[in-house]
């Protein structure tokens, strides 16, 4: 018997049987409307996260520090060590950095808090973050004198709305200093303000908004020593990470000796959890589509009984078993295949209702603080749901296999049907 | 005459309960083509039983049944059925039509299995329930037609593949005398018209006697054989 005709049949049959047909279909539905919500809304939320991350992170920077106990503490780096580091393959450069703790600045009985002072090359530390530090007043010190220094936006800006310096007017800051005697003391110096940040946030463990920056020369000379504290480092691209982290530490005689941040790293791991979350969501979403395979089974059962006696009618008069088998299952495929066409759209539809409303809800009830980036910045109000391609061929290639499958045993039991059995069944 | 149907000492027994019942007891017997045949017993004389063995819808436990010399039961399932399909047309007592489908689509059914394309079947179909005397009945379904009616659906359907035998199972069992008497007389215009064999299984005497050959089934054995009046035509 030809495909078309069996076809012909079995939707004459869902037809037949509408009511029924159509509260089977509906259970695939929910199932496919499940499925496909929760996996395009877990789409969208693992592809939104991934992208606030990978700005937070700065994934083409990595910081080379001293390893060991005495991190942070005294000067390791040689200037020899940072262009050994610009010759690496992936490299595009390499940049030394002073990181002190400071207190106080001073200006005109005004003062405001940096936590840290940051002694940097301000051309090449700009090339390391090209997309994130900008300027909201005066400008980069295009000749860097020995007493220019920029400031972050909350040093800036002690309260909002107020300015502590203006740009070209000359600020004290007090520099601390440990001695072994007398253990920590704070010297005064002072600096012309060049150009004041814009909200910059954070990256790795700096945040931009709490610094207050310096000339590198200037700040080697009042701490008497020629060498850095860190290494920043930026590469071509993120792939390039664990290479480029490995050639570094096999410069400095093995990971002991120097640690080097990759948050490529962490990138890794986030989106290796957020994938798990996606496909729990969606495994979740599958139990209603089972649900919905047992309807199928149920309702065909049924079908196949009260079908009985035209069953044993068809074998009679020449029908094979595989003609009878795949009249059944086709119309339990033709269950899943509507099922799905139906709730494709509908669970895109549910991924868009939720995606705008349940992260609203969820930003109003949380601070509005991101943990990611730790600075201000928009707190996650909306996801927009990714439905790809593979999705609906997945969702619908499920919804038509689970169907058939569970349609596959009514089926059979209708073709294994004996004609003369069948055909005395009232 | 070549021989349409052959039966060799066919045997087959059921269950009911913890009893086992032989219904065919080494029944033996031959058709050739275009013979009427009936096969003439009392109810629980195996008529039923025997005419399923003899259409490929049964398996017997013992014999053998030729059909136009294919040997039925050495044959898989789906072979068998293809058998059904082409080389034999069956009548039942209760029509056994589907009853969602018009006159036309219940002819037209045995060509959709044959894979015969739409056009031709629908032709075809039309054809033969003329032939029957339904050319104004098409489209009806079968709760629309009364039982003299369907059982000429049915006989339509029977014959629309151009089988080598028809098998009837108590044709006019459900009918009135006047109206079980046009249906055989119908089989009896379909077998000299167009040469059908025909073999009608009945426990009525009447209807029996208008075959060419009554044979006569008696506990699981054919007990006798006589010449029915319509031996006089052949």
């Amino acid at each position: 018997m030809r495909r078309k005709q069996i076809l012909a049949m079995a939707w004459e049959n869902m037809k037949l049987r509408r009511f029924r047909t159509s509260l089977t279909t509906l259970g695939v539905v929910i199932g496919i409307t499940a499925i496909i919500g929760l996996a395009s809304l877990g789409e969208g939320f693992r592809v939104t996260i991934k992208q606030e991350m990978e700005q937070g992170f700065e994934l083409n920077v990595l910081t080379v520090m001293s390893g060991g106990l005495l991190t942070g503490v005294g000067s390791y780096f040689t200037d020899d060590d940072v262009k050994n580091i610009s010759q690496i393959s992936g490299v595009l450069l390499a940049t030394p950095l002073i990181q002190k703790s400071v207190g106080k600045l001073y200006n005109d009985g005004e003062n405001t808090t940096a936590l840290v002072l940051l002694a940097i090359n301000y051309t090449e530390f700009r090339q390391i973050y090209p997309d994130r530090l900008t300027i909201e007043h005066g400008d980069w010190p295009q000749t860097v004198k020995n007493d220019t220094a920029v400031l972050g936006y909350n040093v800036e800006h002690p309260k909002e709305g107020e300015a502590f310096a203006n740009t070209g007017q000359n600020v004290t800051i007090a520099m601390s200093f440990t001695s072994q005697f007398s253990g920590r003391y704070f010297h005064n110096y002072t600096f012309n303000i060049a150009g004041t940040l814009a909200k910059s946030g954070a990256a790795g463990f700096i945040n931009f908004d709490d610094a207050a920056f310096a000339p590198l020369d200037t700040v080697r000379k009042i701490y008497n020593t020629t060498n850095s504290d860190m290494i920043f480092v930026r590469i071509a691209d993120s792939s390039y990470s664990q290479s480029v982290a490995k050639a570094i530490e096999s410069r400095f005689g093995g990971a002991g000796e120097v640690r080097v941040l990759v948050p490529a790293a962490f990138m890794v791991q986030v989106e290796s959890i957020l994938s798990m979350l996606q496909i729990f969501l969606t495994g979740v979403a599958s139990i209603a589509l089972l649900v919905a395979g047992l309807g199928i089974m149920n309702i065909m059962t049924v079908s196949v009984m009260e079908r009985t006696r035209e069953i044993g009618i068809l074998k009679a008069i020449g029908a094979r078993s595989r003609t009878i088998l795949t009249m059944f299952l086709t119309e339990a495929a033709l269950i899943g295949l509507l099922g799905g066409v139906v709730g494709v759209p509908l669970g895109y539809a549910l991924a868009q209702v939720m995606g705008r409303f349940l992260f609203r809800f969820s930003a109003e009830v949380t601070p509005r603080r991101s943990l990611i980036t730790g600075a201000q910045t928009q707190p996650l109000t909306e996801v927009s749901p990714i439905l790809s391609p593979e999705w609906i061929f997945i969702a619908m290639v499920f919804a038509v296999g689970v169907s058939v499958i569970f349609g596959w045993y009514p089926a059979r039991k209708a073709a294994k049907l004996e004609p003369v059995q069948a055909l005395r069944y009232e | 005459m070549p021989a349409v149907l052959e039966a060799a000492d066919v045997k087959k027994s059921y269950q009911m309960g913890k009893l086992t019942v032989s219904a065919l007891r080494g029944v033996t017997l031959r058709i050739e083509e275009g013979e009427f045949v009936a096969i003439l017993g009392p109810s629980g004389s195996g008529k039923s039983t025997l005419l399923h063995v003899l259409g490929g819808l049964d398996r017997p436990e013992y014999g053998e049944v030729l059909i136009d010399n294919i040997s039925l039961y050495a044959l898989n399932d789906s072979r068998l059925a293809d058998v059904r399909l082409h080389k034999i047309g069956f009548v039942f007592q209760f029509f056994n039509l589907l009853p969602r489908l018009t006159a036309l689509k219940n002819v037209e059914l045995p060509l959709t299995l044959a894979d015969v394309p739409e056009h031709e079947s629908m032709k075809n179909a039309k054809e033969m329930l003329e032939l029957v005397g339904l050319g104004d009945r098409l489209n009806h379904r079968p709760t629309e037609l009364s039982g003299g009616e369907q059982q000429r659906v049915a006989i339509a359907r029977a014959l629309i593949n151009e089988p080598k035998i028809v098998l009837a199972d108590e044709p006019t069992g459900n009918l009135d005398t006047t109206t079980g008497g046009e249906i055989v007389h119908l089989m009896q215009r379909l077998n000299k018209e167009k040469e059908k064999t025909f073999v009608v299984v009945t426990h009525d005497p009447g209807v029996a006697e208008n075959a060419d050959r009554i044979l006569s089934l008696k506990d699981g054995l054919i007990q006798g054989e006589k010449r029915g009046t319509g031996d006089a035509h052949s």
